[in-house]
């Protein structure tokens, strides 16, 4: 599998960054300014820490696509590829000669995957897009506050360009199963407005079918009681009870088992109707005792109750380290940066975590190898 | 073409990651079979529900095409397995175990080599925590997300949407199709394992790298917890987000100083703070804080919408924050064609969503009608049976 990747950013490039976390040999496409990436702060030894991110197991070369000689390379070492990626603003990879029809036309069976802000059609097609704008768009944001604030952002850039990353190898792996079962290639579609609404599945469907209008809720979700933060005599802790079951083994944990059989609670309908009286309830006696003993008496009745952690508190937990959640990754020339583990862990397949590359490293070696197809040797 | 159309998935899960799973895979032409307890999904009595009906309206989004059985003497989950592609489950082998299906978890599956089996846990498949409860709530916070929203003093806030849970069922689609593909190579299943902290963690590595061993201080990218809530820029109405040259390159300098021109802010183009710090003071910059005020006293001239019209114009990102109701009724989304109806059991229809992603040859199917607790039982026994 061998996946040629001419995104620039965040979407784009760690889509090519999974499908090589699952093997795929992947060449990323520089031009010569350099993915824009490398300079966005902070730096770790003077390389960007989100292109060492977004770049994990590929190879790296340049190529101008303002030089006609260039392009030509391009559609030359697309032609020998399974996958392309690309995220061009909506009009600009025509010019470039790198769209779909075009590869098509020197590899029939190559899944190309467009990633675009808003879709390839209607009035916002060709807009700019970049993670925050689509907060504020696709209503993510809105979503988010104290209740009775209006919005407000994640503080923490790049989670719906990842979304969006996520959504596109989920279509890019339908096309290639599609194509080992005997289909050809074909374009796959990815915007970041379909990803942003599918990471709000629930709120969605919530508003579509049952009509419920999307809004903050602090730590509470409009579906279940109980679900939400409670203050205790030291740090927040964050629970939930998904059902009856639940809710009768976080009423014997608070030792209020009588609030079970509370008429206003025998159901999570009736419960999500009656919240603020339940939470009058229990919050004082949530407020008296520490958030370990909570912790530890609501795990006792398999009911979930946690602490917010941090960087530096989940980094070395034992929990994230023996499931490999964080990859630790050694590199030549920026030292160790810690990057996303693997999201799914396979018995069988072989995957893996590697260094991003030193931007154009691979350059002759690719174009070598690219000559050696063209006269029919294999390097 | 329905990549998926002679595949049948099996769904013994809960709640939103493996039946959202399994709803993109049904999407994609799989027959799939909901397998549930007593009491059924508890996503079934979650609010609100479908209009003159029980069942809830994310239930009926998540589970709309599929079959749902009830296991009994007559229809074992050993005996379901023995005839299925791909099993999709949030339970335990010990609990698998419990109900007659022995060695989930060895490769290969003895009863059924060809079984693709996805596994998703709160936790992860190792470890102390893996046989505690979670949740979405909670694996927002041991992920670190809620210190990203809200601030030191107040109340945590989590994420509105269930970031943790779609994330999963997104990344457990991924496994599906990989373990398939993988499949039509070697002719055998594979076990897969996923985690909610685990995605999380995932769809955070941007911030994982600007954590490792930053060079400089960066600001929001390196802390977070001790910034103020983000809420746009006011404007005359509705707050906006907006950047010139997206967060890096000088490209956008061009762009801001015709937009301001044109807009007649001039007190901004006077400020040589902005010719200094400009760069960082749009978009998630460093220095938003220290000029942010300069811009809303010349915003609140114009609409949302003259701004974002007028910056776009000049080659700057923006865009108003609307809420997802009016998203979905944006002509851009219109035009994407991302809702859908869908018959549901009572003659009614429902509006939900389409597959995230357009083909030029698949054509996902958008199936209607979530099935009643256990309605299928009887028929998909005597499937079984043959």
């Amino acid at each position: 599998m061998r996946v040629m990747d001419v995104s620039i950013m965040a979407a784009g490039p760690w889509t090519a960054a999974l499908l090589g976390m699952l093997g795929a040999e992947v060449i990323k496409v520089e031009p010569p300014a350099g993915d824009g990436t490398r300079w966005v702060a902070p730096t770790q030894k003077g390389m960007g820490t989100n292109y060492m991110s977004m770049n994990v197991n590929k190879k790296d070369i340049v190529l101008d696509f303002k030089k006609a000689e260039d392009r030509a390379t391009a559609l030359e070492l697309a032609a020998t590829c399974d996958v392309f990626v690309q995220n061009f603003r909506v009009g600009v990879i025509e010019r470039l000669g790198l769209d779909y029809e075009s590869l098509r036309k020197v590899n029939p069976d190559i899944v190309y995957c467009a990633i675009s802000g808003f879709g390839e059609v209607g009035p916002l097609a060709k807009a700019g897009c970049a993670d925050y704008i689509m907060q504020a768009y696709s209503g993510f944001a809105r979503l988010n506050g104290a209740p009775g604030e209006t919005l407000e952002a994640f503080r923490f850039t790049g989670f719906l360009d990842l979304t969006t990353a996520s959504v596109a190898t989920e279509a890019v792996l339908a096309a290639l199963l599609e194509r080992a079962m005997g289909g050809s290639g074909q374009k796959v579609e990815v915007s970041m407005l379909e990803a942003a609404l599918e990471i709000q599945a629930t709120r969605i469907a919530e508003y579509l079918g049952g009509g419920l209008i999307p809004a903050p809720r602090g730590s509470e979700s409009p579906g279940i009681v109980p679900d939400r933060a409670f203050a205790t005599l030291d740090d927040e802790v964050f629970v939930t009870a998904h059902n009856d079951a639940e809710f009768a083994g976080f009423c014997r944990a608070l030792e209020r088992p009588q609030l079970a059989a509370d008429p206003r609670f025998l159901s999570n309908r009736l419960r999500v109707e009656h919240r603020e009286a339940l939470f009058a309830e229990v919050a004082p006696v949530f407020k008296a005792r520490p958030a370990l003993w909570w912790q530890r008496v609501m795990q006792r009745e398999g009911v979930a109750c946690t602490q917010a952690f941090r960087f530096e508190t989940f980094r070395h937990h034992q929990q994230v380290v023996m499931n490999e959640m964080i990859a630790n990754v050694a590199t030549r020339d920026w030292g160790t940066v810690s990057v996303a583990g693997l999201p799914w862990h396979f018995a069988q397949t072989p995957c893996g975590v590697f260094e991003a590359p030193r931007p154009g490293a691979d350059t002759a070696a690719v174009l070598a190898d690219l000559a050696a197809r063209k006269s029919g040797v294999r390097a | 073409m329905s990549v998926l159309k002679k595949i049948r998935v099996v769904e013994f899960a809960e709640g939103v990651p493996g039946p959202l799973a399994a709803l993109r895979l049904s999407d994609l032409g799989a027959d799939v079979i909901k397998v549930e307890t007593q009491d059924g999904d508890w996503l079934r009595h979650a609010a609100p529900a479908l209009p003159d009906s029980h069942m809830s309206a994310a239930f009926f989004e998540l589970n709309r095409g599929k079959r749902s059985v009830r296991l009994d003497e007559h229809l074992t989950l050993a005996a379901l397995l023995k005839n299925a592609d791909v099993f999709i489950t949030d339970r335990t082998p010990e609990e698998l175990a419990a109900l007659g299906v022995d060695g989930i978890d060895a490769e290969p599956y003895a009863a059924n080599p060809k079984l693709v089996r996805v596994s998703i846990s709160f936790w992860g498949d190792q470890g102390p925590l893996r046989l505690h409860k979670g949740s979405e709530l909670a694996a927002q916070a041991m992920a670190g997300y809620t210190r990203y929203l809200g601030s030191r003093d107040t109340p945590s806030c989590r994420l509105g949407a269930d970031v943790a849970c779609a994330g999963t069922g997104i990344f457990a689609v991924q496994a599906t199709l990989a373990a398939l593909i993988a499949r039509a190579k070697s002719g055998t299943g594979q076990r897969v394992t996923l985690s909610l902290l685990n995605s999380l963690l995932a769809l955070k590595s941007i911030h994982l790298a600007a954590q490792s061993d930053p060079d400089v201080y960066a600001g929001p990218r390196v802390g977070g917890a001790n910034y103020p809530p983000e809420r746009g820029w006011k404007t005359g109405d509705e707050p906006i987000f907006f950047a010139f040259g997206g967060s890096v390159g000088a490209e956008g300098r061009p762009g801001w100083v015709k937009f301001c021109e044109e807009a007649g802010f001039n007190s901004l183009l006077e400020d040589p703070r902005f010719d200094k710090i400009g760069r960082d003071s749009t978009g998630y910059g460093i220095h938003v804080q220290a000029l942010r005020a300069e811009y809303e006293r010349e915003f609140a001239r114009y609409s949302a919408e003259e701004l974002v019209a007028l910056i776009r114009k000049h080659a700057g990102n923006a865009a108003s924050y609307q809420r997802a109701d009016h998203a979905l009724a944006h002509p851009q989304t219109q035009a994407l064609n991302v809702v859908r109806e869908v018959p549901a059991a009572n003659g009614a229809t429902v509006r939900v969503r389409a597959f995230p992603a357009r083909f030029s040859q698949l054509q996902p199917e958008i199936k209607g009608v979530a099935p009643a607790l256990g309605e299928h039982t009887q028929t998909v026994a005597a499937e079984i049976r043959g």
